[in-house]
């Protein structure tokens, strides 16, 4: 477990210590977007806190109740949902129980890697290109905490923004927005209120319900998956995006295996599905929330890309796949 | 669904189909299961995509529907899995097959879901129309895996309990579909104890 705290640690510095070409607008001289990126990549691993998390996207607000804490490697997390069917989500290492209280269900899964529930971006332990700017913007108030105001700045249209307050005391993530072409947020998580580092009891991480009695449920077949050599591939990628990883997964729910391809600008990824189709299919695009999909076909081949990025970016990155033979 | 339904459909909602033909439509959807699940799609998927989260004109064709299969008035139900956002007429008429689709589009929000063909160059408009006609025939629920997969392999907290969502719904839709005397055939997942 601590190899993967350590490797997690490590992955978080090197993504934010590579891409960016740093500018600095308004900040003091000796701390550096850089220097505040580092504390954060660390911030996030280390970090216990409590609170509450507001996310506002499509005009829909979501609050959240969250507890996280980190013990000898261990990820503890808990996360109510407020409103809708009253979600919770707990999550014991690598195990995650997601209770449906109005069902009275417990769906188990596993999570593979070491993520943290709070991470704030998409992480990567590649270095790319310089695709964005880095810069302090400003120090404002977040959840009644002093928070440097920074600001992520893509160099095209293929990527978007994002603007993140972190808490100047940890370096913790206090608030971020995720920054559309018009200058305009997709979307906005938001600590409304937060305890860093306090005791926090280990029941406040169990299930707020007794969940004995009540019905478990996990995956009948997990999702078999492995890294693979493919012929499927693009010289047609938007600037900065690179293959990192090809993997074939069996589905749950399917006989033929599918191809999932990982590319990355460092910040972002876009995930690209290969899948053989019979018969004709269209081709359809899609999007929820600030994640684009577009699907099309290619020869016998359903490709489908999705990802936290422009419509343009998928749809680019789908319709340049071609096998090699 | 094709377009003469789909547009008596829409006169209908907006109370400007003659009474006339009012009752041939709601005569052809209570004998035509597969139709009203379209026009239940397309009409929640409509409602969505523009926000309304409470049209009348739909509401009534619910209702008539319901009268002409003599059913008692369908009201939400008390378990159902469906979101609150979700139209509450939609779970009883077009049942569990309904679900998923609603689900995905109320997780997320306002999601816009639309097929567009190869020849059309560049980005095609979406409408309320092109919603209608794919996304039955969308695979919904291997897009939806898609977005589970690539939620995996992310940090992002929005993500992350986003695909957690979409999963907790789907088993809010197998537990509602699961009848008790056929637990054992469940497909999807499958109960593995009463004990954790």
């Amino acid at each position: 477990m601590l190899t993967h705290m350590d490797t997690n640690k490590a992955a978080a510095c090197l993504v934010f210590c590579g891409f960016f070409s740093a500018a600095v607008v308004l900040a003091d001289d000796a701390v550096t977007p850089q220097d505040w990126i580092d504390r954060m990549g660390n911030a996030v691993q280390v970090t216990n806190y409590k609170g509450t998390v507001v996310r506002v996207r499509d005009g829909k607000v979501d609050t959240f109740k969250v507890v996280h804490t980190v013990k000898d490697g261990i990820v503890r997390e808990k996360v109510v949902i407020q409103d809708g069917n009253g979600l919770e989500i707990i999550r014991n290492g690598n195990e995650v129980h997601c209770i449906l209280p109005d069902r009275e269900s417990v769906l188990v899964e596993e999570w593979n890697n070491q993520s943290t529930l709070f991470s704030t971006l998409p992480s990567s332990d590649i270095r790319f290109g310089s695709e964005y700017d880095l810069l302090i913007k400003d120090f404002e108030r977040v959840a009644g905490r002093k928070a440097a105001k920074l600001a992520i700045l893509p160099h095209d249209n293929y990527r978007y923004g994002y603007r993140i307050w972190l808490d100047t005391e940890t370096g913790f993530p206090l608030q971020t927005q995720l920054i559309g072409d018009d200058n305009s947020p997709l979307e906005h998580v938001k600590f409304a209120d937060i305890s860093i580092q306090q005791d926090i009891l280990s029941s406040a991480l169990d299930s707020s319900y007794s969940t004995d009695t009540w019905k478990w449920y996990a995956e009948p077949r997990q999702t078999i998956k492995r890294e693979v050599e493919s012929d499927w591939i693009s010289d047609q990628v938007p600037p900065g995006f690179r293959l990192v990883s090809t993997q074939q997964k069996t589905l749950p729910d399917a006989e033929d295996p599918v191809t999932h391809m990982i590319y990355s600008d460092g910040l972002v990824t876009v995930s690209v599905f290969i899948a053989q189709v019979a018969g004709k299919k269209k081709a359809g695009r899609s999007s929820v929330g600030a994640s684009n999909s577009y699907s099309t076909v290619i020869d016998e081949y359903r490709v489908t890309a999705v990802g936290q990025v422009p419509q343009i970016t998928v749809e680019q990155i789908a319709k340049s796949m071609r096998q090699s033979q | 669904m094709n377009e003469a339904i789909r547009m008596q459909v829409s006169a209908f909602v907006d109370g400007e189909l003659p009474d006339n033909e009012a009752d041939l439509l709601v005569r052809r959807l209570s004998q035509d299961s597969d139709l009203r699940r379209q026009v239940a799609e397309y009409l929640a998927i409509g409602r969505i995509m523009r926000g309304e989260y409470s049209a009348q004109g739909s509401d009534v064709l619910r209702e008539r529907i319901a009268a002409e299969l003599d059913e008692r008035p369908l009201q939400e139900p008390a378990d159902a899995a469906v979101s609150d956002q979700a139209p509450r007429y939609v779970r009883p008429v077009a049942g569990v097959a309904i679900a998923a689709t609603v689900a995905l589009v109320a997780i997320f929000g306002l999601g816009q879901v639309a097929d567009v063909e190869d020849a059309i160059p560049g980005v095609a408009v979406v409408s309320d129309e092109a919603v209608s006609e794919t996304v039955p025939t969308m695979k919904d629920d291997e897009l939806r895996r898609y977005m589970i997969l690539h939620g995996s392999e992310l940090n992002s907290f929005s993500t992350r309990v986003t695909s957690l969502q979409i999963r907790a719904e789907e088993l809010a839709e197998e537990a509602a579909a699961e009848d008790p005397e056929t637990e054992d055939e469940a497909d999807e997942t499958a109960p593995v104890t009463s004990q954790p």
